[in-house]
Order: structure tokens, then sequence, then C-alpha cells
């Protein structure tokens, strides 16, 4: 797959490099929110056999990241909205909308667990009250406090534009399912490291697709991936949280 | 109620035949059922053509007093323009059975759209088995359906939809050919509470369906949603075990829903048959953790 190779010129780059690092810094694997600890069904994948290899690893990556972008993508999107709007009874919407969205019990806790902790962790980073605020509603059970929300808001909250939020979450995706592939089957540090590279030129296009989607149009569709969940939730021997 | 959703943005215009919406094209069917001194039911019955409806009939072995209907198309299935609805109430301590005659055959389409709106109620205690057959989505046909579930925490609904790719064997078999298929299906308490929402839009010329994680390599998809109460939630959840079952081509596997509402179980396979018979399986199970009836063999010219 080619992977278009341009890139903004320094001439044109609107965005200062710490904006630049600030997407750096929330779009790391190594960020303490517990993506680690999930494989998104990648696992179970790998022990039924239909993920053996850089192919199939990459197909199961984009059906990952596009399941994403139609997903918890367009509620970044919607949220990052709610954020600039001031309006915290739209995020509380979207953050139930997504979580009644979660129809396996591992992709629920996965998405409450990395929300609970990245809007901790930028609660007590960023001098701003939304972070706190939203974390306080997250501890007293008022709203779930999903995954795509708590970014929505740091990242608003640091000043990222809804793109870069898009591309910061499909980023975390991607490179979370090829994170866990490198522990779990052979495979390369070249290979995933490549398939990133290739699958993150398809963000932009996505991105296009999904900009302006209200919050009720979130919808996926990948049954293969269902089914995968459900026999890892019921498996024995397993690594990740899934 | 529609004609808003961006995935019809393209299909506006009106059939050459009749006006989309007009008469024949604006089937409704509303069953109401309620508990009787021995038996249910069905004590509602509003139909308009083409959806038909003609009674309930008893033919369950394993529940004798529960009422089975079966809802006739006599358009032969659906076509460009049409706008189904289909509302189904069922009264506290309720039972029943609802199906299809047949499959649901969404035909070829060169202009417009069809919706089906699906509407079921369950009151307390009440039963309901909504197990239509296959759905065939044909070459370029533009399908959209939303089904509200307004249910009592103490009944129970068993609710099933099996798509197929589309009229596999007509010609040189049609795979996943069909212009749109969006499918909506919410479940809230009867105070309003929300309890899940599943939607997918399928556009194969957008996003193919065969692809890793999607579809893959099969071609039936089978998806069961099952609410009831937790603890028969659990014991059903116990009772199911997932797999990936390369042998005979089939992969099946149940979620729990969020807020306790109850399972959904997703199978996959090549064939209708294969899929309706796991199906079958499941929704035994499901009956007689709720009622403590079998559901009985499949009837053999079925």
């Amino acid at each position: 797959m080619a992977t278009p190779m341009t890139m903004t010129t320094e001439a044109d780059s609107e965005r200062s490099l710490p904006e630049l690092l600030y997407l750096l810094q929330f779009a790391d694997s190594a960020l303490p929110v517990g993506g680690f600890s999930f494989s998104n069904g990648l696992e179970t994948a790998i022990q039924q056999g239909i993920v053996d290899g850089p192919a199939t690893l990459r197909a199961y990556t984009e059906t990952s990241m596009w399941q994403a972008a139609t997903g918890d993508g367009v509620a970044v999107l919607c949220a990052h909205r709610a954020v600039m709007a001031g309006d915290v009874d739209e995020l509380m919407r979207i953050d139930r909308l997504v979580h009644e969205r979660k129809l396996n019990e591992e992709t629920r806790l996965m998405t409450v667990r990395m929300g609970k902790k990245l809007c901790e962790l930028s609660s007590g980073m960023i001098e701003k009250p939304l972070p706190r605020d939203w974390f306080q509603r997250i501890k007293s059970g008022e709203t779930p406090g999903t995954h795509p929300v708590s970014l929505a808001i740091t990242l608003a909250t640091l000043g990222a534009n809804r793109r870069d939020a898009f591309g910061v979450h499909q980023y975390g995706v991607g490179n979370g399912v090829l994170s866990a592939a490198l522990r779990l089957m052979r495979i390369s540090f070249v290979d995933t490291q490549k398939i990133l590279l290739d699958v993150t030129a398809q963000v932009g296009p996505t991105y296009e697709r999904v900009a302006d989607a209200t919050i009720d149009e979130m919808a996926s569709f990948s049954p293969i991936i269902d089914i995968l969940a459900a026999v890892h939730v019921k498996g024995h021997v397993r690594m990740f949280m899934n | 109620m529609f004609s808003g959703a961006r995935e019809l943005g393209a299909y506006q215009d009106e059939p050459p035949q009749l006006p989309s919406g007009s008469f024949g094209k604006n089937a409704f069917l509303r069953l109401g059922f309620e508990p009787g001194p021995h038996r249910s039911v069905l004590r509602t019955l509003h139909r308009r053509a083409p959806l038909i409806v003609q009674q309930a009939l008893y033919w369950d072995e394993e529940m004798p007093e529960l009422p089975c209907v079966s809802i006739i198309s006599n358009a032969g299935g659906i076509l460009q323009g049409d706008r189904n609805i289909i509302e189904i109430d069922m009264a506290a301590d309720a039972q029943a059975h609802v199906t299809t005659q047949s499959a649901t055959r969404i035909h070829e389409m060169d202009a417009n759209y069809a919706s089906q709106t699906q509407q079921l109620t369950l009151g307390a205690g009440s039963y309901l088995e909504y197990i239509p057959r296959p759905i065939i989505p044909a070459k370029n046909s533009r399908f959209i359906q939303s089904t509200q579930v307004t249910i009592d925490p103490t009944a129970t609904l068993v609710y099933s939809e099996i798509m197929m790719p589309g009229r596999k064997y007509y010609r040189d078999g049609e795979i996943f050919q069909y212009k749109l298929f969006s499918s909506t299906v919410q479940g809230a308490r009867p105070d309003g509470r929300s309890l899940f929402t599943e939607k997918f839009v399928l556009e194969p010329d957008v996003h193919g369906l065969a692809r890793m994680g999607m579809m893959g390599g099969f071609h039936v998809f089978g998806n069961v949603i099952v609410l009831t109460p937790k603890d028969k939630a659990d014991a059903l959840f116990e009772r199911t075990q997932p797999a990936f079952d390369n042998e005979n081509e089939l992969a099946f596997g149940a979620s729990r829903l969020p807020h306790d509402a109850g399972l959904i179980f997703k199978v996959l396979g090549m064939e209708s048959a294969p899929v309706m018979a796991k199906i079958r399986e499941f929704w035994s199970e499901a009956r007689q953790i709720a009622v403590d009836r079998k559901v009985p063999e499949n009837f053999l010219w079925a």
C-alpha cells in the first residue's frame, strides 16, 4: 500500500511547537492510562489463527481504526465541540451515548477505565477547571467517563483543534493494536511500524468522512471482533484485558 | 421520520411508480397481546396492507398457551418507497411469539429507499419472542430500519435478525451488492432510561464488508438480543459457549449488554440454515431460563 509522504513544510505549519508536542505526549503509548492492557480482541484473533502475519494484522488494524472512527472518533469530534461551547450537559449526553453503545463488558470496562485514568491525569496536569470538574463527575458516578470524552476534554483544554484530537484518537487505536501484536505474535518491529505508517496515512480521508457527523450518527459494524471479544471474556488463558 | 438521515441523502428521488409512503406503500401493523384465563390472546389487531396478520394460532407444542402470529406480506417483499410500521404491545404477563411467513425480500431499487419502524413495548412480566425469517437485501436496495424497545425490568424479549448477503444463488450470486442497510436498535425502560443502542450503517460500495474483523469470509449475519432480568441473563450467559467453529464454518458468541439489560448474541455463517439452527439453540436456552419451556424441534418443512 502506498503511503503518501506529503508533510506540512515549516512555512505553512500553523501549529506551534508546544502544540505539536502536546499531541505527541497524549498520543504516546507510554501515557499511563492503561491502554497497554487491552488488545482490542487481537489476543483471541491470534489464538484463533485469524491474525497470523503482517497482512492479516494490517487488515485487523484497519478495521479497528475504521470502527473507531465511525464510533468513538465521532464522539471525540462532538465532545470537542461541546468543550468549545462550554456545554457540560452535552458532554454528559455524549458520554452516556458512547457508554451504551459498548455492547461487550470488556470494551465497556476498557473505555471507562482509560477514560477515568486519562481524566485523572489531565486534571492533575492542566490548570483548568474542566478536567477537574469532569474527573469529579466521573468519581461521583454522575457520568460513566468514557475514553473519547476524556480525550476530547484534555486535548481541547490544551488548545488542540478537533481534527488533531481525532488524529490522536485514531493513532492511539492503531498503535494500541500494533503494540499488543508485538507481545502476542512473531512479528518484527519493522513490520508493525510499516503498518502504522500506512494506516495513519488513511486517517485524513477517514476524518473527511466523519468530520461533520452528529453524535446520533455513531455507528459500528464488526461482528467478528464482537465474537472475538465474547470468546475472550470466557477465555482462560489470556494476557490482556481485551 | 427517516428522511433526515444522512445515509439516505442520495436516495430522495421519488419512484416512477406509486409515490413513496402512499396507499399500498405504508403498511402498518399493531399487535396487542393480553393474558387470558388459560392462555394469552391477540386482543388488538390493526393492519394495513401489504402487511397482514390473520389471527393467532397456538402451534407451539412445547408451549401450547403461546399465541403465535405470522406476519404476511402480500407485496412479495419490500419495495422502493415503502414505509412500514410494526408495533407490538405486550400487556403485563402476556406472552407471544411473532415471526414472518417467509424471508423478507428487499427488492432491487432504482429510486428512493424503503424504511421500517418497529416499536416493541413489553409490560411487567411479559414474554415476547420476535423471530422473523431472514432478510435478503437485493442488489442496489436501500433500506433503513429503526427498532425501539421499551421493556419493563421484569419482562423478557427474544429478538432476532438474520441478514443474508443478498440473493446468493441468483444468477452469478449477489454478495453484498446492496447500496444501504442501516439499522438502529435501542432499548429503554418505561421511565425513559436508555439501556443500550446498536447502530450500523452498511454501505458496501463505500466500505466493503468482506473485511477482517467485519464479515471476513462469512456471508450470513445473525443477531439476537435477549432482554431479561439480570439473574436470567447471567444464567443464559453461563450456558452459552462462544466459538470459532472452523469445521462447520460458524462463529458465535454472546456479550453482556450495558445496564444489565441482557445479552447480545452474534452468529456468522455461510448459509442461513446453520445460522438459524444456532440461533434456535440460543433461543431455546433463553426460553428455558425465562419461562421454563423448550423450543420445539423445527418443523420438517421449515
